[in-house]
């Protein structure tokens, strides 16, 4: 598998960490525990089309938002993710 | 930002006097590296030479800096930092991309020791010139050799002078870009890697060029 990073051009999978699922956003701080609770330990187990977070640590470090197939390894698209440089900051 | 020894000073300890603070700057390589050949005999394919004694400056933009950056650097260096992956001369110093809004500057002699007022609106400076190990490669096999521990194309037509790239070799991140060729037309790799990881990539390295025979050196002089 190969990740096309926006900054660094195409490399091999060794370069990057998988972070995991890039859906879930972090509560209000008054949401209350049910949402802490589900964005802490709830994933959905995907059989598709998922967005994940990447991070590029063996090259420009910089975090990846990478929209992948989990069924087929499929890439997408992928995108600079929030932190990811000083300009180039996706929401 | 000058590497030489610092000079003791000392303190009264009851009689004895004790060094109280004292240096040496060592080359990561100090203990690896023997200068000679190495590996299989007659010409040698690949000739690797540490630069030692140079200046890093790492160059960030703060948050929301980025275009501020760029300005102060082309102020500063009369040409524009790079902002893609590539590695830019200026008349005093090589800027190499490091990653999206980031760059090193590369020179000799301390020449960049007051780099900071040019940055102070716009970017964050830190000193890595002890915390980096910097190799030249270079020799009819330098591309061959490379190959074995690099997924980076390194064809001159996709890795032309001027390249760079922020990547892995052997599991440890590097600085690789191609500078100016030799004087007899052969390509020139510089790579960049952490002090820490110099022994560990530069025997790694031998063990890939053995074969073609190496030509060991080093040298105070950037190319």
């Amino acid at each position: 598998m190969r990740i096309v990073c926006p900054f660094c051009g195409e490399r091999e999978l060794g370069e990057f960490s998988y972070l995991g699922d890039a859906k879930p956003v972090r509560p209000a701080a008054d949401a209350g525990e049910e949402a802490v609770y589900e964005y802490v330990y709830l994933r959905d187990n995907v059989a598709g089309v998922m967005s994940e977070n990447w991070y590029h640590g063996g090259g420009c470090r910089s975090w990846l938002k990478v929209t992948r197939n989990t069924l087929t390894h499929e890439i997408s698209a992928v995108e600079a993710a929030a932190g990811a440089g000083a300009r180039q900051v996706a929401k | 930002m000058s590497s030489s020894a610092i000079p003791s000073s000392t303190i009264r300890m009851e009689g004895a006097s004790v060094a109280e603070f004292s240096w040496d700057v060592r080359s990561p390589l100090d203990r690896a590296l023997v200068a000679g050949a190495y590996g299989a005999r007659g010409d040698a394919g690949v000739s690797l030479t540490e630069i030692r004694d140079f200046d890093l400056v790492q160059v960030m933009a703060r948050r929301g800096k980025a275009v501020d950056m760029a300005k102060a650097a082309k102020a500063r260096f009369g040409v524009a930092a790079p902002q893609t992956p590539k590695a830019v001369e200026t008349p005093d110093a090589t800027l190499i991309w490091s990653g999206p809004d980031q760059f090193f500057v590369l020179s000799k002699g301390g020449k960049h020791a007051a780099l900071a007022p040019a940055f102070a609106q716009s970017a964050s400076l830190s000193d890595q010139s002890h915390a980096r190990v910097l190799i030249s490669i270079s020799g009819v096999k330098a591309r061959t050799m490379l190959a074995k521990l690099s997924s980076i194309d390194l064809h001159p037509d996709a890795f032309p002078v001027g390249a760079a790239a922020a990547t892995s070799m052997d599991h440890t991140s590097v600085t690789l870009w191609r500078e100016n060729d030799r004087a007899d037309g052969l390509a020139v790799f510089n790579l960049l890697a952490f002090a820490t990881f110099a022994e560990s990539l530069w025997h790694t390295m031998l063990d890939s060029a053995a074969e073609y025979g190496v030509a060991i050196g080093h040298s105070e002089e950037l190319a």
